[in-house]
């Protein structure tokens, strides 16, 4: 199998737990917003990001479709134009599975770095599309939401993959 | 497959679904024609009460900690700030009660007045108490999330105060919830009276980042000054009259322009306002245009002979 020197071998995804991931991204987005930041423009748009961790690492299981999907019912929670989180969403989860098959022979600080462009695009076309439609500008601290989100990306690397670096064969020495 | 997995199913090699390209382009012309609908028609509504009650549950799961900790929060309030609140409700009420006294007879002599102009008699409007469960997490514009819906008799276009003035509009009634336009938002513009010189205007969301309104179309040489209150007009047909809106904060008379610059700071509390009352849009206790009484016949010409 081709793959990066000195990587470890990962267990296959269980579809449940990129569910579970993608339904607590939601849930946090709306912890956020709802309870500490009210709609503060620089707060990390934490579905976005879980949907383009998941969209490098298995685009196979998620990708356009689901990103098109969380997007109009985050449309609906955020109250914002119906189909402009859909079409950012979208725009990420291609500008993802475009670049997954480079992406995974860096290390992960480097891969921050390459998905920084894929937030800042999305973030830039959604500030586009909105001041089109007429809404207010919310200021520059729009554009720290995606650095923030890069930022994340190691964090959610390790939280996002710890259940695929777990053996293979648990017995009762190796629970985990 | 991916890089890396010990995945036990072999990959498809020649079956990989549609392509990402064919999805991006597909996708994106539904969004974009689901904004344009969203933007200008009144289309899409359906899809928003649809959606809105998937995303309620877990609106409900995502609002369970703020709550739990405006319980714990009460539970420990001290004995000191709970014996402000109430000494500072009682002062308050001892003030409204001077006024309050006075309303019976001032409604009575108002209602003898109005017999002896015979002018229509002033309307009452309705009202229902909710409390606002979140502000809306959208940027672009300032919106508040109430938790009275369609189920509960809401209805668009109510006007939506707190105790201390008009916050803003019911702008989207979903069956659960509904969301208010606050008046400081961008595409909110609201009718009002200078209270101390009558003179009319209409004050707008200000776009300058600020929850502040701009009171425009007012002459540079106008009569106002800072600390006028404007109160609602009642001219639009939505707004009650005389619910205090703003007070006027700054304003600026520039040399190369017709008009002021008005700047107002809106009365109630567009950040942070917790309980509200949901009124019932002037314009359905109107009279509709059919109730008129008919127009009384021309007498024919020829009827004198």
């Amino acid at each position: 199998m081709i793959m990066p020197r000195g990587h470890q071998l990962l267990l296959p995804a269980s579809p449940m737990f990129m569910i579970f991931s993608l339904a607590c991204a939601l849930l946090l987005d709306m912890l956020q917003s709802m309870a500490w930041l009210g709609n503060a423009a620089w707060a990390p748009d934490w579905l976005a990001l879980v949907l383009v961790f998941w969209a490098i690492h298995q685009p196979l299981k998620v990708g356009v479709g689901v990103a098109f999907v969380l997007g109009l019912l985050t449309d609906v929670h955020q109250t914002s134009l119906l189909g402009q989180h859909a079409l950012t969403y979208t725009v990420q989860g291609f500008l993802a599975t475009m670049i997954h098959r480079r992406i995974l022979w860096f290390d992960v600080p480097s891969q921050a770095l390459q998905v920084l462009p894929v937030f800042m695009t999305a973030q830039i076309l959604e500030l586009t599309v909105r001041i089109t439609a007429g809404g207010l500008f919310p200021g520059w601290t729009v554009l720290i939401a995606p650095v923030i989100q890069a930022f994340l990306w190691p964090v959610i690397s390790v939280v996002l993959l710890a259940p695929q670096r777990r053996a293979p064969d648990p017995d009762k020495h190796r629970p985990l | 497959m991916p890089l890396g997995t010990l995945d036990r199913s072999p990959p498809p090699f020649f079956k990989q679904g549609t392509s990402a390209l064919t999805k991006l382009v597909l996708f994106s012309a539904i969004s974009l024609a689901l904004m344009f609908a969203d933007m200008r028609y009144n289309i899409v509504q359906p899809a928003r009460w649809v959606l809105s009650l998937v995303v309620y549950p877990v609106q409900w799961v995502a609002l369970r900690p703020q709550v739990l900790w405006d319980q714990i929060d009460d539970a420990f309030v001290g004995k000191q700030d709970a014996l402000q609140t109430a000494e500072d409700a009682r002062a308050q009420l001892l003030a409204q009660a001077v006024r309050s006294t006075q309303v019976e007879q001032l409604t009575l002599e108002n209602q003898h007045l109005r017999d002896l102009l015979q002018l229509r008699e002033r309307l009452n409007t309705s009202a229902m108490a909710a409390e606002v469960l979140y502000e809306a997490a959208d940027p672009f514009t300032r919106k508040m999330i109430l938790d009275k819906g369609a189920t509960s008799g809401v209805q668009t276009s109510s006007p939506v105060m707190d105790e201390r003035g008009i916050l803003g509009q019911v702008t989207r009634v979903h069956p659960l919830v509904s969301e208010i336009t606050l008046v400081t938002d961008r595409e909110h513009s609201i009718p009002v009276l200078n209270t101390r010189t009558g003179a009319r205007g209409v004050a707008f969301g200000e776009s300058g980042g600020a929850p502040l309104l701009e009171l425009r179309y007012m002459a540079t040489n106008a009569d106002i000054e800072v600390d006028d209150i404007l109160t609602t007009s009642g001219v639009d047909g939505v707004y009650p009259p005389g619910i205090p809106v703003a007070k006027v904060v700054k304003i600026e008379r520039r040399a190369d322009s017709v008009f002021a610059r008005i700047l107002c700071e809106s009365l109630a509390r567009v950040q942070g306002a917790r309980h509200v009352m949901v009124l019932t849009p002037v314009k359905s206790s109107l009279p509709s245009f059919r109730e008129l009484p008919p127009a009384p016949q021309p007498i024919p010409k020829g009827g004198r002979r």
